[in-house]
């Protein structure tokens, strides 16, 4: 049975991607915080495609809760591999600098880059002991070119990208990959409250992208197709550079 | 098991898993240079331990594992822990 397990999976850019690797053929862990009710939605659009989905509820910048869910799942599951890992849980909380409190910073860290690292851990003992997986982090267009009022998430996606090609390197050898993408203005919960008309000016294509447009980025890197393709940071912007 | 059953184990998956010549296989020499290990290759080792001997191995305890004596210590130690719970 081959899993993908795929964090802060109820809702926006996450849900889409879960659903996209269940038409992949992929059975589903979806990682959520404390939504139940988007959850369970999710779950049920996730099943309609005729594979399995599980709910594992748990918050990823707590490593405590994060190593012992994932690893009393893997022992109840010894059949199970999780061959694809989709990091993309993570919270933006902005503010300018000079008014920024410490927590704030933090808050924004551990679950973003962080909590990228707990999950990473967690699963990657058994894709390199079974010399196969797909590892695609969700970052942003914000930790490459940074964005005023989000120096902590900047910092945080910035931070996932340099792990992701330290990373990529350290286990190619073992067939596994590990990718980003970096999505620009996608219209989710996350960037609801901005102002579409006037961000639209920016960027080229005229328009946000959509989570399915994600997803499908996503689905390409967890193929077999993209087995060459590691360390790599794919922007999916509009044409949205500067 | 005794102490001679468990190392004997051990090196039963040396040379099974590893390709190891058990000749070279002396308690004092180092492990990793021993057995040609890289250091992805010890997260199979993990795997092995867990397996065979069923207790869960924390990869950070390796780095203090230099010679083949250090591992049959720690392995014989966890699987004391793991019995005494």
């Amino acid at each position: 049975m081959k899993y993908a397990l795929v964090t802060g999976g109820s809702r926006g850019i996450g849900k889409a991607i879960c659903i996209k690797l269940a038409t992949d053929g992929y059975n589903i862990l979806l990682n959520y915080k404390s939504n139940d009710l988007e959850a369970n939605k999710s779950k049920e659009e996730v099943e309609l495609n005729g594979v399995k989905c599980e709910l594992l509820k748990f918050d990823v910048s707590d490593n405590e809760s994060t190593q012992l869910i994932i690893s009393n799942w893997l022992d109840n599951n010894k059949a199970a591999k999780i061959e694809i890992l989709v990091n993309n849980a993570g919270i933006n909380n902005d503010n300018l600098m000079v008014f920024m409190p410490n927590e704030q910073w933090h808050n924004v860290i551990n679950a973003s880059l962080n909590g990228f690292f707990y999950v990473t851990k967690a699963i990657l003992k058994s894709m390199v002991s079974s010399r196969y997986g797909r590892i695609i982090n969700v970052v942003s267009l914000s930790g490459l070119k940074g964005m005023p009022g989000q120096t902590n998430y900047a910092a945080a996606k910035a931070g996932v990208i340099g792990a992701t090609k330290s990373l990529a390197q350290e286990v190619a050898k073992r067939n596994i990959t590990v990718n980003a993408v970096a999505p620009g203005f996608i219209a989710t919960d996350m960037t609801k409250d901005l102002d579409e008309k006037q961000l639209i000016e920016l960027i080229p294509m005229k328009r946000f992208g959509t989570p399915e447009e994600v997803a499908e980025t996503v689905s390409f890197l967890a193929s077999k197709s993209a087995a060459y393709i590691t360390g790599q940071v794919i922007s999916i912007n509009g044409g949205l550079y500067s | 098991m005794n102490r001679e059953e468990i190392i004997g184990k051990i090196n039963g998956f040396f040379v099974s898993e590893f390709e190891a010549d058990e000749s070279t296989i002396l308690p004092l020499e180092n492990m990793t240079k021993t057995l040609g290990l890289d250091s992805l290759d010890f997260v199979d080792l993990v795997v092995s331990i867990e397996n065979n001997f069923g207790f869960k191995v924390n990869p950070e305890d390796f780095q203090s594992i230099v010679t083949f004596q250090d591992f049959y210590e720690y392995v014989i130690q966890n699987i004391k822990q793991a019995s005494s719970q």
